[in-house]
């Protein structure tokens, strides 16, 4: 299965039953850092709202590309908030992966990590995106991952998600 | 010399990031306020005590190999406030995880460092903490040590009468002990505190708990299968990798 979380403004169809589309419209709350997603209900978030179940819809796609607004070199708010609210996809046991320390996969490895940043971007910024994208795939057990950096979100048009 | 400490974690008590506040507060000199940044409602607030502040030192977890969500709409406002002022806080910023490398704290730190850049405010530089967490389990030994010494101090003076100044040894043993693990941090954090005080550019640093590594991960595993057991997640399909409700 493939994920595409994004936060256009405008929605995006998937191309197939194959492929399923989170839209990260911000309408939901931050992490509160319980970890209740690892000790009390496993793979479920205490709170409410639409990412309840975040974790295991992340978790069960093999492939997953994120499309982002640039913020100093990381995820927009709405995009972050998904990603911190999808810890679950690990279990509260650590190992090592990469020569450091990291949980281990709820969901074992996963295939591909694709981020698309659009955006007005600097050249640190841009390095800062280099290495959050290799440090998210490590960290969420993916076997290959990619940075596309666009100037708007016109450009999605020739690349393929 | 006035000094801005942001809690920014999420949690209401017991924050790694607010004891990480709290105690580089304790060695930095003038007028020191403290803030939970937890949500949107915070913001004007803060933002009061950020005027006519020298240092504005961000404390917070590493959330998911960056800054948490929460506190990048912060970083947005705090750029649309103070980009076109003269007068900006220098900012400085410790960040903690729940691994063990403090350099797992680096993306974390560039955000920030991106984020002064478009600020226009000096990044002053930053301590990354690995296994921020056991600073809790730290002070909760510390406190337990001293309950146990001040109840062996008063029973042997009603049993035997005496003061028995071995137990004050004791205690002075276990709390060095305890220090000890953290001899990494406390020395990072004093030297930025010094930093703070002079003004000065600390850069980045990484530090740890000072544990081997397989011990750390030992004992999270420990307190993690405890908490599960006490939550009773152990028994609700604990590590299975379950599907979304409906499929």
């Amino acid at each position: 299965m493939k994920l595409i979380i994004h936060d256009l403004a405008r929605d995006i169809e998937p191309a197939d039953t194959e492929t399923r589309v989170l839209k990260a419209d911000g309408k939901y709350a931050p992490c509160q850092g319980c970890f209740h997603c690892w000790t009390k209900n496993p793979a479920t978030c205490d709170l409410k709202d639409s990412l309840q179940e975040v974790c295991r819809v992340i978790g069960t796609a093999d492939d997953v590309t994120v499309i982002t607004e640039n913020w100093y070199g990381g995820y927009s708010p709405a995009v972050k908030n998904i990603m911190d609210r999808a810890i679950g996809t690990s279990t509260p046991f650590s190992t090592y992966r990469g020569g450091q320390m990291h949980h281990t996969l709820r969901y074992g490895m996963h295939e591909s990590y694709k981020v698309i940043v659009y955006g007005d971007m600097t050249e640190a910024e841009e390095n800062t995106w280099k290495l959050m994208t290799e440090r998210n795939a490590c960290n969420e057990g993916y076997r290959t991952h990619e940075f596309v950096r666009i100037s708007s979100p016109e450009e999605l048009e020739g690349i393929a998600l | 010399m006035k000094t801005l400490f942001i809690d920014c974690s999420p949690k209401k008590k017991l924050s790694a990031s607010g004891f990480i506040a709290g105690f580089t507060a304790a060695f930095t000199r003038g007028k020191k306020v403290r803030e939970k940044l937890r949500n949107r409602a915070d913001h004007e607030r803060i933002f009061e005590h950020m005027e006519g502040a020298d240092s504005v030192v961000f404390c917070m977890p590493l959330y998911v190999d960056g800054v948490p969500s929460h506190v990048l709409p912060f970083l947005k406002d705090m750029e649309n406030r103070y980009k076109d002022r003269e007068e900006k806080p220098a900012v400085y910023v410790i960040a903690n995880n729940g691994f063990i490398e403090g350099r797992q704290n680096e993306p974390l730190m560039q955000v920030m460092e991106n984020a002064c850049a478009r600020m226009g405010t000096e990044f002053h530089g930053g301590l990354g903490i690995g296994g921020g967490v056991m600073m809790n389990v730290m002070r909760i030994l510390i406190l337990v040590y001293f309950g146990l010494a001040v109840l062996n101090l008063v029973l042997s003076a009603v049993n035997e009468g005496v003061f028995n100044a071995g137990i004050l040894l004791e205690f002075g043993k276990q709390v060095l002990e305890v220090l000890l693990l953290g001899c990494g941090i406390i020395a990072y954090d004093l030297w930025l505190a010094h930093c703070i005080n002079r003004g000065r550019a600390y850069g980045k640093h990484y530090t740890r708990i000072m544990l081997p590594s397989f011990v750390f991960i030992l004992c999270a595993d420990i307190f993690f299968v405890i908490s599960s057991v006490i939550d009773l997640g152990i028994f609700r399909g604990w590590l299975s990798a379950k599907k979304p409700s409906g499929e």
